[in-house]
């Protein structure tokens, strides 16, 4: 099992940032990221206004979840499909087991998917003798380097083409070659016949569609495409707050997430599944099971961080932030990185396993300003930082510290000695950082400001 | 007055598959089609196709290498059920036997596009979808790809390397 | 006219130049300034940290220093935002602090705002020479939407020459108590920043607030750069 390693974040970022090569990586693939998905969103005519209408709609979803995923539900089922709910990783990965081992499935081809990696799919099913092959490229290379993925959008955005050029002259046989055509065509020739004869295809899905009970997934290399329509058998899992009411919502976020995750106008391919193949019908899969994951989530809908759950999982927010694209994804220790990241994590995670990514933020509000559906990041991530305080995860020095902070700042006496704020508190920071950061700090003066206004 | 609103969505349709790196053409009408489609497919070339309306008997009318399956063939041709101007989109769906896999599989797509079922718009199209859609429908964009390494855009992954659409 | 002066503690204890060159300004205006006796700090350490009690405590000292009807001014995006939008939100449920904090927030204005909006120092003659480039604060623009005014009033000094600085609107790793927690990604991205800055050929960096600029200076002086920071008050002063 793939340990989460938040609580050690500090240590995995001072790794990255001494990692020249994985900087070097991450920094052109952000500001990439990012150049794109400005030039993307100036040829959308008003933008703000396209923002805050999705905002509504994801914020409409919230508020009505329950009666939307039961529409969902039963119109999915309706259309053939079969809809589990599965209140938490453990839940979802028995079902997906119990459905395979039903149809004695021993190989599976995999697209995409962050919640499967939330579950931790692919082990357990690989212990219980199931192969389930990653489609995608960018997991197909991390699955062959057994490596977590380190962004939502591009899973080997750590990974230089030398590395993955390596690893495809190691795995399988051929000359060394940094050729990006050369890596696709090695991936399309390897996986065609695994996506020909696999029992099974598991995906994620980008949306659920309340008022058809389809599924949506907007893709780009055609894996998900395999995945999804050349099996008999199609497992689809994906968390419950995915929801969108109708197929009308569609063009909206057709126009807003390819351009926030990639830059592009619109994926190479967007599929709308509904139910399973019908009489008459030449694709479609025979047997389609939904597992909706709820792991967490309907408690988060609950709290006063619900607004994470209007998310759909572009990573713009990733691409933007100073500290992601310093550390690297694997610095924050799980799945998610970046702001929503910090979010998501502490969430789902909780505080005891997660609180230091709270303060992996400058607060700079870079994410807040890109996000597609408005959600308010720093906002959220403060209302994680005052939860650390007051459920006692922050260091008693802190504490302490801030005490004698709010005492120095009420205390006209103590200013008036002429001292400041600043031979008080500095030593205090001092102890926090841990390390000599009054080194960093120019000298107090000797005569503060204040006293010249005498 | 209509005329001139389905010229401007055609135009808009054919610079947007330029975008999404599709070839494209636009033809009258159906009397140069087969002769159109010869031209895209390399000699030796087999070739798929359903066969299954007007547009798609004329069009495989000067072609020889023909083979009954799409698993085996390096080319579909084939006619859309609809396209969609502002993003150059094609549109195949599962109704009528439709096969997506003929869309999937071989290495080169050709698409034939009846103008008439061109929509300028994505709410054009949605608002048209009905609450109980087909098994499949996806919006096609250009051929398959990917940037997962270092950002750099590589055309052709395991979708058609290639797609070219016919306007008729 | 007058005006209340918040200097902020980072001024009070490490860059009084900075009082001083705004007391230089506002004195040639014919502006009188007072600057509230017992002022201290507007309480982010303690809010961005989480700790809402110590921050409320503090805002509440802010609110019984300034009070009046005078407007205040301060060289700082961030304490302003705090002081315009988290203070209300503070004392939302308590009426007569609710008042007061709204009353406050109402009067708050930073430093570069104020010079542009109601003493229009960019319409008098401003000289400056030399080249400068301008790292913008990420709380003055994103929090306080101040993305004008300092270019206003940089672009209206004759004979400076304003150098563009390569993605400005990257955060330099300040964050507040963010620089004592993470130290070590705090000094990769002022590097970063620094090195940004060096690029420019300027001869002088400049913004709005002395907490960017402070940890700007540190992160200079380790690329070894003889580069001068001037926070922008220091700047007009020294051109008008």
């Amino acid at each position: 099992m793939r340990k989460q390693t938040s609580l050690n974040f500090r240590a995995n970022a001072v790794r990255a940032i001494a990692d020249s090569s994985l900087r070097g990586v991450v920094k052109k693939a952000t500001g990439t990221f990012s150049s794109k998905r400005n030039i993307a969103i100036s040829k959308i005519a008003d933008y703000e206004s396209l923002r805050k209408k999705a905002s509504a709609v994801r914020e409409d979803v919230l508020e009505n979840l329950g009666t939307y995923l039961d529409a969902f539900s039963s119109n999915a089922t309706r259309a053939g499909a079969t809809v589990h709910y599965a209140v938490d990783a453990a839940a979802a990965r028995r079902t997906i087991l119990g459905i395979l081992s039903s149809h004695n499935a021993k190989t599976v081809v995999k697209g995409k998917s962050m919640v499967s990696e939330e579950i931790q799919l692919n082990e357990y099913l690989g212990k219980e003798g199931i192969s389930v092959v990653e489609t995608a490229l960018g997991e197909f290379i991390i699955q062959m380097e057994d490596e977590a993925p380190s962004h939502i959008i591009m899973p080997a955005i750590h990974k230089s083409r030398q590395q993955v050029g390596r690893l495809f002259a190691d795995k399988f046989g051929v000359e060394y070659s940094e050729d990006t055509q050369v890596f696709t065509k090695i991936a399309r020739q390897v996986l065609r016949e695994k996506f020909l004869n696999a029992d099974a295809g598991i995906s994620g899905a980008n949306f659920a569609i309340a008022d058809t009970g389809s599924i949506v997934l907007f893709t780009n290399e055609g894996n998900g495409r395999m995945v999804t329509t050349v099996s008999p058998l199609h497992i689809a899992v994906l968390s419950i707050e995915k929801l969108l009411p109708s197929l009308k919502n569609l063009p909206s976020f057709i126009r807003l997430l390819p351009s926030s995750a990639t830059g592009q106008q619109i994926t190479s391919y967007v599929s709308i599944i509904t139910g399973t193949r019908e009489d008459g019908e030449m694709t479609g899969a025979k047997e389609l099971h939904i597992i909706l994951l709820d792991n967490g989530r309907s408690e988060i809908l609950a709290g006063e961080c619900r607004d994470i759950l209007k998310c759909i999982k572009c990573g713009a927010c990733i691409n933007v932030c100073p500290v992601y694209r310093t550390v690297g994804g694997h610095s924050y220790g799980w799945i998610y990185p970046g702001p929503m990241g910090i979010i998501l994590t502490t969430l789902l995670t909780g505080l005891a396993n997660a609180h230091p990514l709270v303060s992996a933020s400058t607060f700079c509000g870079a994410c807040d300003e890109v996000c597609p559906v408005k959600i308010p990041l720093v906002e959220l991530i403060h209302k994680l930082r005052v939860r650390k305080v007051s459920e006692g995860f922050s260091p008693v020095k802190e504490k302490l510290g801030m005490r004698v902070f709010e005492a120095t700042a009420r205390s006209p006496f103590l200013f008036s000695s002429g001292e400041g704020l600043a031979k008080i508190f500095w030593p205090v920071l001092g102890s926090l950082g841990g390390e000599d950061i009054a080194g960093r700090l120019p000298e107090p003066v000797k005569m503060p400001f204040r006293r010249r206004m005498e | 007055m209509n005329d001139v609103v389905k010229i401007d969505k055609i135009s808009l349709f054919l610079v947007n598959t330029a975008r999404a790196a599709a070839g494209a053409d636009r033809l009258k009408d159906i009397e140069k089609l087969a002769e159109t489609i010869l031209k895209l497919v390399p000699k030796g070339a087999s070739v798929f196709c359903p066969q299954s309306t007007k547009l798609e008997k004329a069009a495989i009318g000067k072609l020889s290498r023909m083979v009954p399956d799409y698993s085996s063939a390096n080319i579909t041709v084939e006619e859309v059920s609809a396209a969609i101007a502002e993003t150059g989109s094609i549109v195949c769906d599962s109704k009528g036997g439709k096969s997506l896999q003929a869309s999937l599989l071989p290495s080169h797509h050709i698409a034939i596009v009846p103008r008439e079922k061109i929509f300028a718009t994505l709410e054009d199209f949605f608002d048209k979808c009905s609450g109980s859609p087909p098994t499949n429908i996806t919006l096609i964009t250009g051929p398959s790809r990917t940037t997962d390494i270092e950002l750099e855009l590589a055309i052709g992954v395991h979708g058609p390397e290639r797609l070219d659409i016919i306007v008729v | 006219m007058r005006i209340q002066l918040f200097g902020t503690c980072l001024v009070d204890s490490f860059y009084p130049e900075v009082g001083e060159a705004i007391l230089r300004i506002l004195n040639k205006f014919g502006v009188d300034v007072s600057f509230p006796k017992g002022q201290t700090c507007c309480g982010q350490p303690a809010y961005n940290a989480g700790y809402l009690e110590e921050a409320k405590g503090t805002a509440e000292h802010f609110l019984s220093v300034f009070s009046g009807t005078d407007l205040i001014v301060t060289p700082s995006g961030s304490c302003a935002a705090m002081v315009k939008y988290r203070y209300p939100e503070f004392f939302r449920a308590k009426t007569t602090l609710r008042a007061v904090a709204d009353n406050v927030a109402g009067r708050v204005y930073e430093l570069s705002q104020f010079l542009v909006h109601v003493l229009r120092v960019h319409e008098t003659d401003l000289t400056r020479n030399g080249k400068v480039t301008y790292h913008p604060s990420c709380h003055l623009t994103r929090m306080l939407g101040v993305r004008r005014e300092p270019l206003v009033l940089l672009k209206a000094m004759q004979g400076l020459e304003l150098v563009p600085l390569p993605d400005a609107a990257r955060c330099c790793g300040f964050g507040g108590m963010f620089m004592a927690k993470l130290p070590e990604i705090s000094c990769a991205l002022a590097d970063e920043k620094a090195a940004d800055i060096i690029s420019t050929g300027a001869d002088t960096v400049t913004g709005c607030d002395c907490g960017c600029l402070m940890n700007i200076s540190d992160a200079l002086r380790k690329r070894g750069s003889a580069m001068r920071v001037k926070h922008i008050a220091e700047l007009i002063a020294e051109g008008i």
